[in-house]
């Protein structure tokens, strides 16, 4: 599993884990976040099942496992969060903070030990230590109940499946080459982004925020220009091509 | 008798199936629940021409009744058995991945912080299995007490005919027809029952 820091300051850091040449073929490839506080961790979509032993090895090197006290989940796709159950069992005093509408459904994956906090559809914000961390809605971006994360000292989001793009094993974990990038990307939104609607909702909200890093749950990352970049992109796609 | 699953992934179709052919089973234990009711008209009926035969329909009453409970019994046990069986299989499975992980992470800077939840894994998983093997040996216990009855209705139905063939003429024909359908249905219950164990031993 392939670890790169993100962005590292006195009161956190962010770290991206991925690209891990163990995983499972037809397994789609996955980036998992942590965010490290002083006291605490935050895991951003942890990962599917059968990423599990990969992710929790790769995260013990930099931090012990006691400290991750919560985890979150911007929806409720098996890719996200199907190792929700093993989790349970690892932090079970953790807290999960996952959309309201998912509860009873991500309780599926087992959910026994650890608290679910359910965020509500206008989004909130927490905060663990220094850092303030806010969900910010992005419903119907693909999921009906979805969140992105940001953190507005390090200036990062992460962006959940909004700016995924499928790509080659091994490839670049940032965007090089955004003009190349594009063709990776296209099918997957305008397939399962359902709403222009929605769409335009969340490039609204997220015009606002001062980003360095856009950091999607799949494919690779974008910095700074590319980020504006991919916005006005997005915002000219047609998405929810699936009716013909 | 087997003591423990020997394929835990197969081990929870197979127990959830022999819940399912118990129905069967239920269904020939009312039958000789209703061939009892009609034995014990025909035994009143008759009077002291088949007075021998009395206690032969109250065998009959309690077999299906103490039939009825142990399918009850049977199924219920079945059903916990494949609970506890995929309940198994995750603990096992769980215990493999904080192994995988452990293994992983043997130069990591926090990887000691694992050892007690890997440990932690490891005893869930090995109290799962000796609680399925528990259920288990329930299980083939009550199977074994289901065939003993068959068992005892086969002597019983021998023992009828002969009593069937010296009751009087006009009651022949209907005792050995309380016989035969007795008999089937002991049969039927005891391959019923053999199934089931064959499931379960696979």
């Amino acid at each position: 599993m392939k670890v790169v820091k993100l962005h590292e300051s006195r009161s956190h850091e962010w770290l991206v884990f991925g690209r891990d040449e163990e995983r499972p073929s037809k397994i789609i490839d996955t980036n998992q976040y942590m965010i490290k506080t002083t006291n605490h961790a935050i895991m951003l979509d942890p990962g599917g099942i059968e990423l599990f032993s990969a992710m929790l090895a790769a995260v013990v090197h930099h931090v012990p496992v006691q400290q991750i006290t919560h985890l979150f989940a911007s929806h409720q796709d098996p890719d996200i969060i199907s190792s929700l159950g093993l989790w349970d069992k690892t932090l079970p005093h953790a807290e999960l903070h996952a959309p309201w509408l998912w509860e009873g459904f991500l309780r599926h994956f087992g959910c026994n030990s650890i608290k679910y906090n359910p965020l509500p559809d206008e989004g909130k914000s927490i905060r663990l230590d220094e850092v303030e961390l806010q969900f910010i809605p992005a419903h119907y971006m693909h999921s009906s109940g979805n969140f992105s994360v940001y953190d507005p000292q390090a200036k990062i989001l992460m962006s959940g499946d909004i700016g995924a793009a499928l790509l080659p094993d091994g490839a670049p974990l940032f965007v090089e080459d955004f003009d190349a990038h594009v063709d990776k990307m296209r099918l997957f939104h305008q397939r399962w982004m359902p709403s222009n609607r929605a769409k335009k909702d969340w490039i609204r909200r997220v015009r606002q925020l001062d980003i360095k890093y856009m950091a999607p749950q799949h494919g690779a990352i974008f910095r700074d220009r590319d980020v504006v970049r991919f916005l006005d992109w997005l915002d000219e796609l047609e998405v929810g091509t699936g009716i013909a | 008798m087997q003591s423990g699953p020997r394929n835990s992934a197969h081990f929870f179709i197979n127990a959830a199936t022999v819940a399912a052919e118990l129905s069967v089973v239920l269904t020939e234990a009312k039958n000789i629940s209703l061939e009892a009711m009609n034995a014990k008209a025909l035994v009143a009926r008759a009077g002291d021409n088949v007075r021998t035969f009395k206690p032969i329909t109250d065998f009959m009453v309690e077999l299906a009744n103490d039939t009825i409970w142990l399918v009850k019994e049977i199924n219920r046990e079945a059903l916990t058995l494949s609970r506890n069986s995929l309940a198994d299989l995750h603990s096992a499975d769980a215990h493999e991945r904080f192994k995988k992980a452990q293994e992983r992470s043997k130069t990591a800077a926090f990887g000691d912080t694992l050892d007690s939840i890997a440990q932690e894994a490891s005893n869930r998983h090995h109290q799962q299995t000796m609680q399925l093997r528990r259920h288990m040996r329930k299980l083939f216990e009550l199977l074994d007490e289901i065939e003993s009855r068959m068992l005892a209705a086969n002597v019983v139905t021998a023992t009828s005919r002969l009593e069937a063939a010296t009751a009087a003429d006009s009651y022949q024909a209907s005792l050995e027809g309380i016989v035969v359908k007795l008999e089937k249905a002991a049969n039927r219950i005891k391959h019923i029952a053999s199934k089931c164990r064959h499931s379960l031993e696979r």
